[in-house]
């Protein structure tokens, strides 16, 4: 029976962070990554850029074996947690084996979730999530003229942007009355949805869809308002969730997420959670929630690994922050900590600028002369520099109109006098 | 050949440096001893010793550079006294434990206060129990073979200790005698390879921590501080051995003979006996043979190594005697006597024996003890072997006067 | 050790905001001086005027690298660069995201990001720069070095938490190496186990207590008879300010007179912090100690510290100097001339050691401590090399913090009034003043007799 000091289940961002983390500190201990992949580890924020042709599959992975070696990782592909037992420090795969740990970290991340619209389920329709999943849309891209996505949120913007790319005609249908509601206010939502028609590609926000058919290799979904759209291919990307059901029966706390605490902590002892899978503190209101993106995930790899090493320089997590960066049809646009804030609340100062026909807009949020969150389509700022004022809750009482005049400047003087 | 020359006690001394070829010498002048520091540095000037000559500033760097060469594998020489020798007082407690073979002369001097510059043994006897070697010279010729046979004790394997060779200041060192000066093959065959530092090196070839600290209430320190403590004293008990093997040994080199230990004088048959140390045994001697001629049955013992303390040698020679008077050179402030009646004191109760003794202080800060002052010695333990209880000691020079001025000299 | 890379360091105030740098940056990268191209941007704040440089810092542990989908960001082992491979990169912009110091930018031309590549190694904007305010660092190379060589001191020493000596010793013997005598009087490195407990030892070169009055002499005696058989073997003294500056002054300034061949390092933690914190020749100036206690009649130490570095100056050593640990390659570099210097006469290195238990400050302060006594000017270092007859300072602060800056950080000082603060803050001016005088630019020479 394979016994580990460190047992990694996933071999994604957070899984990563933490093996870096812990090798850091302790070059000895024995570590096992896990993954129900048949591959070397990768990110499936890659995979809108596999089914454009743009990146190669070969080319995404982000260990290569060597580099494992090197770390002295045994790494078990193609291997499937199935069931948890805390009390014997131990999980079982789908092959049968037992896996035993002495500290373990769970970063299996998140799956698509499919919408309870009838037909879907018997639609064929496709996902995105795993290399299998880009793989097999890459070469039904060859072939497909017209394809329907539904989700407006970054899995669906980034396959739209990519199988647009890659030659197909594509139908966008959003339930909310915007695109990446997660992260885009209305202004910065409609420029991206500017971009995006310009480019061919036909946006349909707060439409809802009654019913799916398929027949003949061809989808046709139902709209509410009436409407019809046909593609060749429909992609569900209407959200992701915490992938955890091999948990059950272990007695491991789970909401959303696992639940895990501020170094990524979960109810039973020697097990941390992190990533997509984790429900961790939110840095507004304190409220656990799931906090899906990469940084995110990067960010509780590490504190999670830190902590299983016993590493003194941990931080503790100081709260999730929306944040994501957007590359689309080479505008970019940033987003920190925009989403859930009540904006007309007291103490709230709003500074805007917004130029519609040169695609450009720009907002600052500020609460208590504290940068509470920004955002940005093709402004010239540092979003690093800006998450950290947010998170440090940098008081800017002295320097604000200097801010809001320069807030690149100012950001990078700031950035030099508090942590640069 | 050996040639034969005149020279004071000084030069004597710093010929015998001069054929035991020294890697280092250390001088800084101090009267009486600063005409050896000259001699040593013409000398070193002349090519005549071949050394580092290390002008240093002050005494105490002066022992200081020498431990550390002699860490290093040195052979090394230097002098001093009085004032010196106390400001030499830390690095000087720290050669025995160390067990540094270092060889340095007393140029023996009285401390002060009043100040004073002149010859007296309170500098040496004070620091008596440091774990140094001390012999006393009784003249110049004696001063350089105990210089040369010095170094063959000092860094004898059994003995690995630094060897002081006194010699009165004033008297010695500024008087002059005929002095024969052996041959340096000769000097070269007995005294052999030397030897420094085989125990404890600063040495990169040979990497080790010297002087850890060491003690304390708990682990091996109390052990181990016994352990080194034990170990000098085991040294300073083979350093009597050695002492007399070596002597014994420089005579079959040389020719001359010098009792190692202490030396007896017409004792075959005395009642009593006076007691001596350094130079003050000439006028002693005299004393003793017109004593003798007087019929008294008289003898003396002279005191060559004072430490390591000749208990056994002292034995024997007093197994007969019935009263002993003891010529002290210096004080023990607290007994009030001086310290070799005082130790003579401690003898005799190994030696199992209980017989008066008067203690006599003389020749301070400069002062002669003539065959005058001797006759008393005499007089006055034959009044203890007749039954008189001297309890306190007697001062030889307390009543001197003298026309001679009072010009100070130094 | 682990590993160290070379690093451009900023000193804003000799930046005028000209932007060769940022022009050259870009002309290297896409051929045209376009700003929009550099990697390196120049900011100034427009109220108090000063420049401030936004750079790829090529962290350690980049948080750029581990969030790139594409594995398109890695760090260098060899180099320390974190270099980005634009043929794998997707320009998600997620790095931008996670860098916090705006060191991977995004290019509104080309579309991609961007950050520093280091030029292959000899950056242009370091040497586009008139004013010298760029400086490759290249001291790391020194610490690479330094670190392949083996180590000398064992690990587990008990040196009090925060005590900068472990750092001294395990870097100066790693560079002098095997072929050495350490001398090491009573105090705090002896007392932290260098030497040893017991009959057992914390060096793998030959190390000793010497007293603490002898230092000097004693490593003169073995020097010199190293040199009368041929060998040449490195004289090495770990010497705190009592056994320096007090007591065994006299040993050293004979020692530096004679020209002794050894490297005499001074561990000046202002005081005897071995023996229970009291006061020596080096305590400053209304410094707390338990000789020098504060009450209603005291109020710390009443005199000020003796120069000792400056004295030394005037003491025909080869080589002098100041030294602190938070500044290291200032150190290694002063490392690497006294280890030359001694080969000829005495090298004497000052290294100013703030001490956490003695000082009253936490442990974790230990290296903000040393940066603010540089900053302050209460510790400049310099250097004193006997050709050149005069002292260069190696880390020249022109517009020093006031001495409360660093006053502030540590207890002994916390009784200070006013009045004291102002007596420390003119007098560290002066010592400014008078180490000025024997610069270049300074119109006195030390004397220099040494032969
Ligand atoms: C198409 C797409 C685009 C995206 N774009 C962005 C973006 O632009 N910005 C952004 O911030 N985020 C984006 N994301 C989200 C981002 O990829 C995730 O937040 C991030 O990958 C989460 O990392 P993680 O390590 O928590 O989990 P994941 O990346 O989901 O990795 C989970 C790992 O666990 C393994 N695993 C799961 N279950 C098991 C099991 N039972 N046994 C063994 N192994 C298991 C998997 O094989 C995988 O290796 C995107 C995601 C997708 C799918």
């Amino acid at each position: 029976m394979s016994h580990s000091n460190y047992l990694i289940i996933g071999s994604s961002h957070a899984a990563l962070s933490a093996l870096e983390a812990i090798r850091i500190q302790d070059t000895e201990g024995s570590i096992t990554l896990v993954t129900q992949e048949d591959t070397l580890p990768y990110s499936p924020t890659i995979l809108p850029y596999v089914i454009s042709g743009q990146i190669d599959p070969e080319q995404i992975f982000l260990r290569d074996a060597e580099a494992l070696d090197r770390h002295r990782v045994t790494f078990k592909k193609g291997a499937r947690v199935v069931a948890v037992d805390p009390a014997n420090h131990s999980v079982s795969m789908d092959s049968g084996e037992t896996l035993k740990y002495e500290k373990m970290l769970l970063a299996t991340g998140a799956e698509p979730t499919l919408p309870p619209i009838p037909g879907v389920k018997d639609a064929s329709c496709h996902v995105l999530r795993t290399l299998g999943d880009a793989v097999r849309l890459q070469s039904i891209a060859q072939k497909a003229k017209s394809a329907i996505i539904l989700g407006a949120g970054l899995i669906g913007m980034h396959a739209a942007e990519n199988l647009a790319k890659a030659g197909v005609q594509i139908a966008i249908v959003e339930a909310l009355p915007r695109v990446l509601p997660g992260y885009f206010d209305e202004q910065a939502a409609g420029l991206v949805q500017q971009v995006f028609t310009e480019h061919g590609i036909k946006i349909l926000t707060g439409s809802t869809v009654t019913h799916v058919t398929a027949s003949n290799g061809t989808c046709t979904v139902s709209l509410e308002s009436g409407g019809e759209l046909s593609g060749d291919l429909l992609l569900v990307a209407t959200g992701v969730r915490a992938r955890m059901d091999y948990l059950a029966g272990s007695g491991i706390d789970i909401g959303e997420g696992i639940v895990v605490d501020d170094t990524m902590r979960t109810s039973s002892r020697d097990i941390w959670a992190a990533g997509d899978v984790a429900e961790a503190r939110s840095f507004f209101g304190g409220k656990k929630r799931v906090n899906a993106n990469l940084p995110n995930a990067v960010e509780q790899g590490r504190i999670a690994g830190m902590d299983m090493v016993g590493d003194s320089a941990l931080k503790p997590f100081t709260g999730g922050i929306a944040r994501n960066a957007y590359h689309f049809f080479g505008h970019r646009a940033f987003s920190v900590g925009l989403v859930g804030r009540a904006e007309s609340a007291g103490g709230i100062e709003v500074d805007q600028v917004f130029l519609p026909s040169s695609v450009q807009y720009q907002k600052m949020v500020f609460e208590d002369d504290r940068l509470v969150a920004v955002s940005g389509v093709n402004t010239m700022l540092d979003p690093g520099i800006m998450y950290e004022l947010v998170r440090q809750r940098v008081d800017l009482s002295e320097v604000k109109a200097r801010f809001a005049a320069g807030p690149l400047q100012m950001g990078r003087i700031l950035m030099s006098k508090i942590w640069g | 050949m050996a040639r034969t020359i005149v020279c004071d006690g000084n030069e004597a001394a710093a010929w015998g440096v001069a054929l035991s070829r020294p890697d280092m010498v250390a001088v800084y002048p101090i009267t009486p001893q600063s005409s050896l520091a000259e001699y040593i540095s013409q000398f070193v000037a002349d090519g005549i010793i071949q050394a580092d000559l290390m002008d240093v500033e002050g005494e105490h760097s002066v022992l200081s550079v020498l431990q550390g060469a002699c860490l290093a594998g040195a052979r090394t020489f230097t002098a001093t006294c009085g004032q010196g020798l106390a400001f030499m007082f830390e690095p000087y407690f720290r050669t025995p434990p160390l067990r540094l073979p270092i060889v340095m002369s007393i140029v023996t001097r009285d401390g002060i206060t009043p100040q004073c510059v002149w010859g007296g043994q309170q500098d040496a006897m004070t620091v008596r129990e440091a774990g140094w070697v001390h012999m006393y010279c009784e003249n110049n010729q004696e001063i350089l073979d105990t210089v040369i046979m010095a170094y063959r004790i000092a860094e004898h394997r059994d003995v690995m200790l630094p060897v002081n060779v006194n010699h009165d200041g004033n008297y010695l060192s500024y008087g002059v005698e005929k002095v024969e000066i052996p041959d340096q093959e000769e000097v070269d065959a007995f005294l052999g390879e030397k030897n420094t530092n085989w125990h404890a090196a600063l040495d990169p070839d040979r990497p080790m921590g010297v002087d850890p600290l060491t003690g304390g209430a708990g682990g091996l320190g109390p052990a181990l501080f016994v352990r080194y403590r034990k170990g000098l004293c085991k040294g300073m008990q083979n350093a009597l051995g050695v002492i007399t093997e070596v002597h014994k040994e420089w005579e079959k080199t040389s020719g001359r003979s010098y009792a190692p230990l202490i030396e007896e004088y017409r004792l075959e048959d005395a009642d009593y006996a006076i007691m001596t140390i350094g130079s003050m045994t000439g006028a002693g001697k005299d004393a003793v043979d017109a004593a003798r001629e007087a019929g008294e049955r008289i003898g003396l013992v002279k005191i060559k190594t004072f430490r390591p303390f000749p208990l056994q040698a002292l034995r024997e020679a007093l197994r007969k005697v019935k009263a002993v008077g003891v010529v002290d050179r210096s004080v023990s402030f607290g007994w009030n006597f001086g310290p070799v009646y005082q130790e003579l004191l401690s003898a005799m109760y190994f030696l199992n024996r209980h017989i008066p003794a008067v203690s006599f202080i003389g020749g301070l800060a400069g002062a002669d003890i003539t065959v005058d002052h001797f006759n008393r010695v005499i007089e006055t333990t034959a009044m203890a072997l007749h039954g008189e209880v001297f309890s306190e000691p007697v001062w030889l020079n307390e009543n001197d006067q003298s026309p001679g001025s009072d010009r100070v000299s130094q | 050790m682990g590993k160290s890379y070379p690093t451009i360091a900023f000193y804003p105030d000799r930046c005028d905001g000209c932007n060769q740098c940022v022009e050259a940056c870009a002309e290297f990268h896409s051929g045209t001086r376009n700003p929009a191209h550099s990697r390196i941007k120049v900011s100034q704040d427009g109220e108090e005027g000063a420049f401030f440089l936004a750079l790829c810092r090529q962290c350690g542990e980049p948080r750029c690298v581990p969030s790139c989908p594409a594995g398109a960001l890695k760090k260098d082992i060899d180099t320390g660069v974190v270099s980005l491979d634009e043929s794998k990169c997707v320009s998600c912009q997620l790095c931008t995201l996670a860098c916090p110091y705006g060191g991977i930018t995004y290019n509104p031309i080309t579309h991609q990001v961007m950050k520093c590549d280091f030029c292959d190694g000899d950056p242009v904007c370091v040497k586009a720069c008139p004013r010298g305010a760029l400086e490759l660092k290249t001291g790391s190379d020194i610490y690479n070095g330094w670190g392949d060589l083996e180590d000398l001191f064992v690990p587990g020493i008990s040196a009090c938490q925060g005590c900068n000596s472990e750092l001294l010793i395990r870097h100066t013997l790693r560079r002098i190496g095997p072929n050495t005598v350490v001398a090491t009087p009573p105090g705090c490195i002896p007392g932290v186990g260098a030497v040893g407990f017991n009959g057992v030892t914390a060096t793998k070169t030959p190390i000793f207590h010497p007293l603490l009055t002898n230092t000097a002499a004693m490593l003169a005696g073995i020097r010199r008879y190293y040199n009368r058989i041929g060998r040449d073997v490195t004289m090495l003294a770990f010497a705190g300010d009592g056994g320096t500056a007090d007591v065994g002054f006299q040993s050293l300034s004979g020692a530096a007179e004679r020209g002794e061949q050894m490297i005499y390092i001074c561990v000046d933690n202002e005081g005897y912090m071995n023996t229970g914190v009291q006061r020596s020749s080096t305590t400053p100036y209304g410094a707390w100690t338990s000789t020098t206690p504060v009450g209603t009649v005291l109020r710390g130490k009443s005199r000020d510290a003796k120069p000792m570095a400056l004295l030394m100056v005037m003491h025909n050593c080869e080589y002098v100097a100041t030294a602190c640990m938070t500044f290291m390659e200032d150190y290694y570099a002063k490392l690497e001339k006294a280890v030359e210097a001694a080969k000829r006469g005495m090298a004497y290195i000052h290294v100013f050691s703030p001490c956490p238990t003695g000082w009253r400050f936490p442990p974790s302060k230990l290296i903000e401590v040393g940066r603010k006594a540089v900053e302050t000017n209460m510790v400049p270092l310099w250097e004193y090399e006997a050709e050149a007859r005069c002292i260069d300072f190696t880390h020249p602060v022109e517009d020093p913090l006031p001495v409360k800056a660093y006053l502030s950080l540590i207890g002994k000082y916390n009784h200070l009034d006013e009045e004291q603060v102002a007596h420390i803050q003119r007098k560290t001016d002066e010592r400014i003043e008078t180490l000025k005088k024997f610069t270049r630019e300074g119109d006195v020479k030390p004397i220099q007799d040494a032969a």
